[in-house]
């Protein structure tokens, strides 16, 4: 397929729709891990760092590092719960 | 671009697909996040705990319970 041809014309280059898929699929798998990292910050903000000090400290850190962890488990329980039940 | 391009059964189907798992996906994210704060009380461990892992399932079961009982109450 001559997806990203037509340079003589000076049109605006066409696009097959596998092109469009590609780029949607990286468009989605980004959107789709932001939000995810944004839950997480906030999630594990709130039950690691409930006294922020002048530094993060050692036990806030792997605090942090397990809160991450357990949050994708959850994230896989929640997941097998609704969708391969009982 | 060429719109007469986006006509494509291949790519209609390929829209239809992500959008339903877009809203499996946002479905799961917001459940995690709820029974998150329901389930998860204390500092994350290097595991959950059994009521922990019971807690979640439950969460997001009774979730789905409820909102079969909204649904039919509000089609009273």
């Amino acid at each position: 397929m001559d997806s990203f041809s037509s340079p003589s014309t000076g049109a605006s280059p066409k696009f097959s729709p596998d092109d469009l898929m590609d780029q949607l699929k990286l468009q989605l798998a980004q959107a789709y891990a932001e939000e995810f990292l944004e839950t997480v910050r906030g999630k594990c903000f709130e039950k690691c760092i409930t006294k922020p000090g002048s530094s993060l400290s050692g036990s806030e850190s792997s605090c942090i590092s397990r809160c991450i962890d357990r949050y994708i488990e959850a994230t896989g329980i929640i997941g097998r719960a609704l969708f391969q039940q009982r | 671009m060429d719109p007469s391009s986006l006509n494509s059964p291949e790519l209609e189907q390929f829209i239809n697909q992500e959008k339903q798992k877009a809203m499996v996906n946002e479905m799961i994210g917001k459940l995690t996040a709820a029974c998150w704060d329901k389930c998860i009380t204390g500092t994350p461990g290097s595991k959950f705990s059994s009521s922990e892992t019971t807690c979640l399932t439950n969460c997001a079961q009774r979730y789905m319970d409820m909102s079969l009982l909204i649904m039919k109450r509000l089609q009273q």
